[in-house]
């Protein structure tokens, strides 16, 4: 590409070197954003501050974020909603699921029957890659991937979950003031 | 309210009790004048580094401290306790007693001049001296000795490039600064900061009105004086990781800090004294004073000067914030093509102004001058033509100055080139990489 001479400014270009108009309209920007923020306004779109106060404020995750797992309850009842099927564990890409069922003697129509119930759900959760087909698997809506993203834990055993820990949800710290 | 008020009132008839009235005039009410001068400053100090980390957030759309306290209010304390217990470090083949003593000689020079500013009248100025002006230049140039020293000391390359810049920087700033102040004190006729306030007093005036271009000339100059953004360039972190203080840490570390905000403190009072009329404003004598409440009047009047060196203080965290650092030869540039000239303008120009009022006076039987021996007491006449030409000058210095660097090399490194290379791609088409033979 040729050289050219430099382009001689124009008059109206001079004039505003000459009367520091950038300079006034950056200071002008800055002071807008001070204000901003004081009163909490508008100031580039929607809030003047951006920082989310993390622990004090939870801040909202995308509404098809997948998080930490839980195996959901009859809010009635209180038992799993649970069937031992298996599904969710056939489903995982990454076999992070054990579901381990137990048999009962149950009396269906006055016959002793043998029925299998859940007895012990083991999700692993640092091999879990949060697709939520088990989610999808899942005929009783049991099993689900909720908007829970505080995962981390001191120890690797501490990533794996049970049946007690799915339906309780993790204990983490709330911050209070 | 009355009562806190009161309170000198009765604090001077208790120690009248037990002292002697010299022992009280000269020696404990100074005392006390200094601790409260001294704890308040390095307060304010403490304070402007939490206001300085606050509205550089604002600016940046942030929140900045919150979690030390309410709105994070007690962080300076926590910064103070933290820089109290880390390590002093002192690097090896460094020269050890030099580099204990610099911070010292920041600190106390930096406070020292403290002493002067008038934050109010009356039992609000520790003392007034006579050549007070003079004083606060020949001492804050002090200052510049601390970071040489440190530099020097500290056997490390970054803090001694940022020392020598300092140093430059700082003596080329200062001579501007000298000067600019000139044209304001042709106006009050007295060095004292006392007097200069008195004079925009009694005169019911700010000398901004008759010295706008001096105004501008000590500010910039103030700042680039103090190393701020955007002349930090002795502290440019993206090249020199810290200048002068790089080997500091710890409470030295913290004294180079407090050094720092406290310059800034006494350039902003400095500022508010000579052109924003320290502490005098409209209305505040007749409502109090003249009603017989003069501790009133002195706090209402501190209050004023706080409130104006207040204002000047955010106009240094707003250009920080706003402007980007400049190079080095553009800070040079500024400070001898632009600054120097246009400060020896404004000498001649309101030399001029003066002798034009001093010669008007009595001519055609105009009015201009009330009275000179305390300071430039000007009738309305007088006031209009010193305000004419000082807004004249604003633009007589523009012109001047576009005059003297009208063959002077541009500040933008691009216009400094003949000719460049126009990059015109054909609009809606990728941009393709230029053949390697071209």
């Amino acid at each position: 590409m040729p050289l050219v001479p430099v382009p001689k400014p124009t008059f109206a270009q001079k004039l505003k070197r000459f009367f520091m108009v950038d300079l006034l309209k950056g200071l002008g920007l800055t002071l807008r954003f001070n204000l901003g923020a004081l009163t909490s306004r508008d100031s580039v779109a929607g809030k003047g501050i951006y920082t989310e106060q993390y622990p004090k404020v939870r801040p909202d995750v995308a509404p098809r974020f997948h998080g930490a797992p839980r195996l959901n309850m009859d809010p009635e009842t209180h038992d799993t909603l649970c069937i031992a099927c298996n599904l969710c564990a056939l489903a995982c890409p990454e076999d992070c699921i054990d579901v381990i069922p137990m048999d009962v003697e149950v009396v269906v129509a006055g016959k002793p029957r043998r029925k299998k119930v859940l007895d012990e759900f083991i999700f692993d959760t640092s091999r879990c890659m949060f697709c939520a087909l088990c989610q999808e698997a899942c005929p009783t809506y049991c099993l689900e991937l909720t908007q829970d993203f505080e995962l981390a834990t001191y120890s690797r055993a501490g990533f794996v979950w049970n049946r007690e820990m799915l339906e309780q949800g993790r204990e983490t710290v709330k911050y209070e003031s | 309210m009355f009562a806190l008020l009161a309170a000198p009132t009765i604090i001077d008839s208790l120690l009248l009790r037990f002292f002697s009235e010299q022992t009280v005039n000269y020696v404990i009410w100074p005392f006390i004048q200094v601790g409260a001068v001294v704890t308040i400053t390095a307060g304010w100090v403490a304070y402007a580094t939490y206001l300085e980390r606050k509205i550089s957030a604002f600016i940046q759309a942030r929140l900045g401290p919150m979690r030390v306290g309410p709105w994070g209010l007690l962080q300076p304390i926590a910064d103070g306790l933290k820089l109290l217990v880390k390590e002093d470090f002192i690097p090896e083949n460094a020269d050890r007693w030099v580099f204990f003593v610099a911070p010292y000689i920041a600190v106390v020079a930096a406070f020292i001049v403290m002493a002067v500013v008038p934050f109010g009248p009356d039992w609000a100025v520790i003392t007034d001296v006579n050549i007070g002006v003079l004083f606060i230049l020949a001492v804050s140039s002090v200052g510049v000795l601390a970071l040489i020293l440190a530099g020097w000391s500290s056997n490390s390359k970054y803090a001694l490039l940022g020392a020598l810049r300092s140093s430059a920087q700082m003596v080329s700033y200062e001579v501007s600064m000298g000067l600019a102040i000139i044209g304001a004190l042709m106006f009050a006729r007295t060095l004292s900061l006392s007097g200069i306030v008195g004079v925009q007093a009694s005169n019911s005036i700010w000398f901004l009105l008759y010295q706008p271009v001096g105004f501008v000339i000590f500010l910039i100059s103030g700042i680039a004086e103090n190393n701020r953004a955007p002349f930090d360039l002795p502290e440019a972190e993206s090249e020199l990781v810290a200048g002068f203080h790089t080997e500091y840490s710890g409470f030295r570390w913290s004294l180079f800090f407090m050094a720092e905000y406290a310059a800034m403190v006494v350039v902003t009072a400095v500022a508010t004294t000579l052109y924003l009329g320290g502490w005098y404003f409209p209305y505040v004598y007749q409502l109090t004073e003249a009603k017989g409440y003069h501790n009133a009047y002195v706090a209402v009047s501190l209050l004023v000067f706080l409130a104006k060196a207040g204002l000047l203080l955010y106009l240094y965290f707003w250009l920080r914030w706003t402007l980007p650092r400049f190079r080095y030869d553009q800070l040079m540039d500024l400070g001898w093509k632009w600054m120097l000239p246009a400060a020896l303008i404004n000498i001649v120009v309101s030399a001029i102004g003066v002798g034009t009022i001093q010669g008007l006076n009595g001519f055609n039987g105009m009015k201009t001058i009330v009275s000179t021996t305390n300071g430039l007491a000007l009738t309305p006449t007088g006031k209009g033509i010193a305000i004419a030409f000082g807004v004249g000058n604003l633009f007589l210095t523009a012109a001047l100055l576009s005059l003297i660097n009208w063959r002077s090399r541009d500040f933008n490194l691009k216009k400094q080139r003949s000719k460049i290379r126009l990059v015109d791609l054909p609009k809606g088409k990728p941009a393709v990489a230029p053949a390697a033979s071209e």
